[in-house]
């Protein structure tokens, strides 16, 4: 496995709106939600000389997001001096994300009949395009997230458009299977 | 690229630029012809669209420039230190 080097200086347009996404779709403030995403980025670079390379960057960052989300809920739990109530939760990293979804309000879509399906579809694929090889999860986020056009996404990665379109359909195909296997797991 | 008839390979990737509506009308068309016989690529085609729009329908929200812009000088500033 080729070693992982980390590249600060792309974070934001790499891995900005997907750190973004899954924040708000767990603290109910965008707000707070680039404020964790900052934080996050900030901490990264704090604690880069720690990096191993065993990990992407991508699931390496989404690592501290999760700790400062959590952080984040036992600062309001300890305002509120309610912080005995979800510790348990905490102790468990497989259960935080239950216990944020059922705290936390979706902000992409308004529509509460949408939102738990919208919820679930979101946080299956998040998961999912975490499980990517690096190169497929960004390229495939730029294009279907950021709406980047095919050129720059080209230019940034140095391929070519029909290397782009490998890149992504194998991504799609990829992520499809992952989705399928979390749906029948899950119901 | 002058032919009409495509492979299953290059049918899907046809499939999937097609939701990002990539295809240029010949290209469109060299898709359906394949579609029409083949049934493995329309059952692909089916679900690559079916994705398509549950990605839609995620409404996914996004940065904006500006919000980049700002994080982006945060990291600038630390990593000068
Ligand atoms: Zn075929």
């Amino acid at each position: 496995m080729p070693e992982v080097k980390l590249i600060p200086e792309k974070w934001v347009d790499r891995y900005g709106d997907y750190l973004f996404n899954f924040t708000i779709s767990r603290v109910n403030d965008p707000i707070m939600a680039q404020d964790l995403v900052s934080e996050t980025f900030l901490a990264g670079l704090k604690s880069a000389h720690r990096f191993k390379g065993n990990s992407t960057e991508r699931t390496w960052l989404i690592s501290i997001l999760k700790r400062k989300i959590i952080d984040y809920y036992r600062k309001i739990n300890s305002n509120k001096g309610k912080a005995e109530v979800r510790m348990s939760y905490l102790s468990n990293s497989d259960q935080e994300g239950d216990w944020m979804e059922e705290k936390a309000q979706d902000l992409r879509n308004p529509n509460v009949e949408d939102t738990i399906e919208q919820e679930e579809l979101g946080k299956a694929l998040e998961e999912c395009i975490a499980c990517l090889p690096e190169r497929y999860a960004t390229i495939f986020v730029q294009k279907t997230i950021d709406n980047l056009e095919t050129e720059t996404i080209c230019k940034e990665h140095d391929i070519t458009a029909s290397n782009l379109w490998v890149i992504i359909h194998r991504a799609r195909v990829q992520l499809m299977e992952c989705m399928n296997k979390k749906w029948h797991k899950d119901n | 690229m002058g032919r009409f008839f495509i492979n299953c390979d290059e049918a899907s990737i046809l499939s999937t630029r097609e939701q990002y509506g990539d295809l240029n009308p010949k290209e469109a068309f060299r898709h359906k012809l394949h579609q029409g016989h083949c049934i493995r690529c329309r059952s692909f085609h089916k679900n690559n669209e079916r994705f398509q729009r549950k990605l839609r329908g995620l409404k996914w929200v996004t940065l904006s420039d500006s919000q980049k812009d700002s994080i982006k000088k945060r990291i600038a500033a630390s990593m000068k230190k």
